[in-house]
C-alpha cells in the first residue's frame, strides 16, 4: 500500500465510523413515512448534516453525505487515461446493473465500513490489473502474428 | 488458440464424406465465413452431384484481379455457367467423375476449404508479380495500380506494388468506444512489436487513426468519410523477402488477409475476459458484504392459537 493510500483510507474509515450513527427517524413532512433523509430532502436541513469530501488527490476522492437516518457515500475512482476510463466505466456499470444484489440497508455498520474500504482498495487494483492484462494480451497477439512472417 | 485458421472447417467436414470417401449422402448446408462470405453446399436430385456456390461482397472486384482465371485454372472442369441465384459463382462436382486417386480427392477438398483465401489471394499475387517486374531491370516498369478490395460494408483493403516493396493498407472500423480504445492498444503493440530482436524481420506495421495514409488519400470515397474518427488505417510494408515464391509467399498472403479478423477476434476475446473477471470480482465483493448480515434472532414464536412460526 502506498504512502498516501493508508492515511486516505484511514480518514475514510474514521469518517464513516462517525457518520454511521444512524437511527430510525420518521418523516417530519408526511405522516407514517420513513424516508432516507439524505435522498428525500423533504424536511428542513437540521436532519441533514454538512457533506464531507475526503480527497487523496485530484482524481480520487470520497464524498460522504450523512443525515439522521441515512448516509450516502460516493467514490471517485482514479482514471488516468483512456483505457482506465473505459475499464472504470465498464466496471461501475457492471456493478450498477447488479445493484439489487448489493443490499447495504440494515447491515452491521462495522462490516459495511470494511466493505467500503475493501472496495476502494480493490477497485483500483482490479482496474490496473485489467489494463495490464489487456496490454499483455495485445503484445502476445501482435508478436505471434508477426512471428509468422519471419 | 491465438492464431486463426485460414481454411473453413465446416466445408472440409461436409465434403470429406461424399468426395474423399465417395459416399454420396444428401445434404443442404449454408456455411458462412469471415467478412460476409457465405457458401451453399447442396446435393442435386441424385445425390451424386454436389453443388458448391459462394457469394462474397468483393467478388466483382476480385474478378478484375484474376479471380475468374484462378477458378478456371483450379476448378476448370467443375465450373458451370448457370450460377445459383444469390451467389457469385457455382461449381458442380459429379461424384462419378472425380479423380480416381484418393489423395487427389483429399487435395480437392482441402482446396475447396481454402477457396475464400485463394480468391482473396489474387490481388496479392498480382501485386507481387508487378513488384518482381520493378526489380527486373530488363523489363519496363509496369504502371503500379492501386487495387481496392471492398471486402466488407464499410471496410476495405488496398494493395499497391512499389519500386522496392508492396504496401497493403487496411481500413478498419470500430463501432464501439471500447473497441476503438482496445483497438488502439492492440495496434500500438503491432507497431512496437518490431523492436524486439526476434521479430525484426517481420513486415513493418504503421497505424494512423484519422488521416488515411498518403497512398490512398486521393481516393474520393475516403475524403467523404475523412472526418470519421472510428476508422483506423493499418499499413503493412512487405519487402521481397516476405514474398519469396513458395511457402513464404503463401503464408504471408494467408496471414495478411486474416489481419482484420484476427484483430477483432482478439478485441472481443479481451472483452469477454474482462467480463468474466468483473463477474468474479463482484462475487467477491458480495461475499464481503454478506458478512454484514445481522443474525436473525432465533426465538420460537407462537400465534395465539398455539401454532409455531418458523423463520426461514
Amino acid at each position: 500500500m502506498s504512502n498516501t493510500l493508508r492515511p486516505y483510507l484511514a480518514a475514510v474509515r474514521s469518517t464513516l465510523t462517525a457518520a454511521l450513527c444512524l437511527e430510525n427517524f420518521s418523516s417530519q413532512v408526511a405522516e407514517r413515512h420513513n424516508n432516507p433523509e439524505v435522498e428525500a430532502r423533504l424536511s428542513s436541513s437540521e436532519v441533514v448534516v454538512n457533506p464531507l469530501t475526503i480527497s487523496r488527490n485530484k482524481q480520487e476522492k470520497v464524498l460522504i453525505e450523512p443525515s439522521v437516518n441515512s448516509i450516502r457515500v460516493s467514490i471517485k475512482i482514479k482514471q488516468a487515461d483512456e483505457i482506465e476510463r473505459i475499464l472504470c466505466h465498464k466496471f461501475t456499470r457492471f456493478m450498477m446493473i447488479r445493484a439489487e444484489n448489493f443490499i447495504i440497508l440494515r447491515r452491521k455498520p462495522i462490516i459495511v465500513i470494511d466493505f467500503i474500504i475493501q472496495f476502494m482498495e480493490e477497485v483500483d487494483k482490479e482496474i490496473s490489473e485489467m489494463k495490464l492484462s489487456l496490454n499483455t494480451r495485445a503484445r502476445t497477439v501482435a508478436e505471434s502474428y508477426l512471428l509468422q512472417f519471419t | 488458440m491465438i492464431l486463426l485458421d485460414n481454411h473453413n472447417v465446416v466445408i472440409e467436414e461436409t465434403l470429406t464424406q461424399p468426395i474423399v470417401n465417395n459416399n454420396p449422402t444428401a445434404f443442404d448446408v449454408k456455411v458462412v465465413d469471415f467478412d460476409g462470405v457465405s457458401c451453399h453446399l447442396s446435393t442435386l436430385e441424385s445425390n451424386s452431384v454436389i453443388r458448391f456456390s459462394l457469394s462474397m461482397l468483393c467478388y466483382k472486384e476480385l474478378v478484375q484481379w484474376g479471380a475468374q482465371d484462378m477458378l478456371q485454372r483450379e476448378y476448370g472442369p467443375y465450373c458451370v455457367s448457370d450460377t445459383e441465384e444469390g451467389y457469385d459463382f457455382t461449381l458442380e462436382f459429379n461424384l462419378q467423375n472425380l479423380p480416381k486417386d484418393k489423395e487427389q480427392r483429399e487435395e480437392l477438398v482441402n482446396k475447396l476449404a481454402m477457396i475464400k483465401r485463394d480468391l482473396l489471394a489474387q490481388p496479392f499475387e498480382r501485386a507481387f508479380e508487378q513488384q518482381a517486374k520493378f526489380e527486373d531491370e530488363k523489363q519496363t516498369n509496369p504502371h503500379s495500380e492501386l487495387m481496392q478490395i471492398h471486402y466488407r460494408d464499410q471496410e476495405a483493403f488496398y494493395i499497391q506494388a512499389q519500386l522496392d516493396r508492396v504496401t497493403v493498407i487496411f481500413s478498419t472500423l470500430f463501432k464501439e468506444d471500447t473497441d476503438k480504445i482496445f483497438g488502439k492498444v492492440f495496434l500500438q503493440e503491432f507497431v512496437d512489436a518490431r523492436r524486439r530482436p526476434n521479430i525484426q524481420n517481420a513486415p513493418q506495421v504503421l497505424y494512423s487513426s484519422k488521416e488515411p495514409p498518403l497512398e490512398i488519400r486521393h481516393l474520393s470515397e475516403l475524403q467523404k468519410t475523412n472526418k470519421n474518427e472510428e476508422i483506423g488505417y493499418v499499413t503493412f510494408v512487405l519487402f521481397p523477402r516476405h514474398f519469396t515464391r513458395g511457402d513464404v509467399r503463401e503464408k504471408t498472403i494467408s496471414q495478411i488477409q486474416l489481419f482484420r479478423d484476427y484483430l477483432h477476434y482478439h478485441i472481443k476475446c479481451s472483452k469477454a475476459y474482462m467480463h468474466s473477471r468483473m463477474r468474479a470480482r463482484v462475487q467477491a465483493f458480495l461475499k464481503v458484504l454478506n458478512r454484514a448480515k445481522p443474525e436473525l434472532p432465533n426465538v420460537e414464536k407462537k400465534t395465539i392459537t398455539g401454532k409455531t412460526i418458523v423463520r426461514t
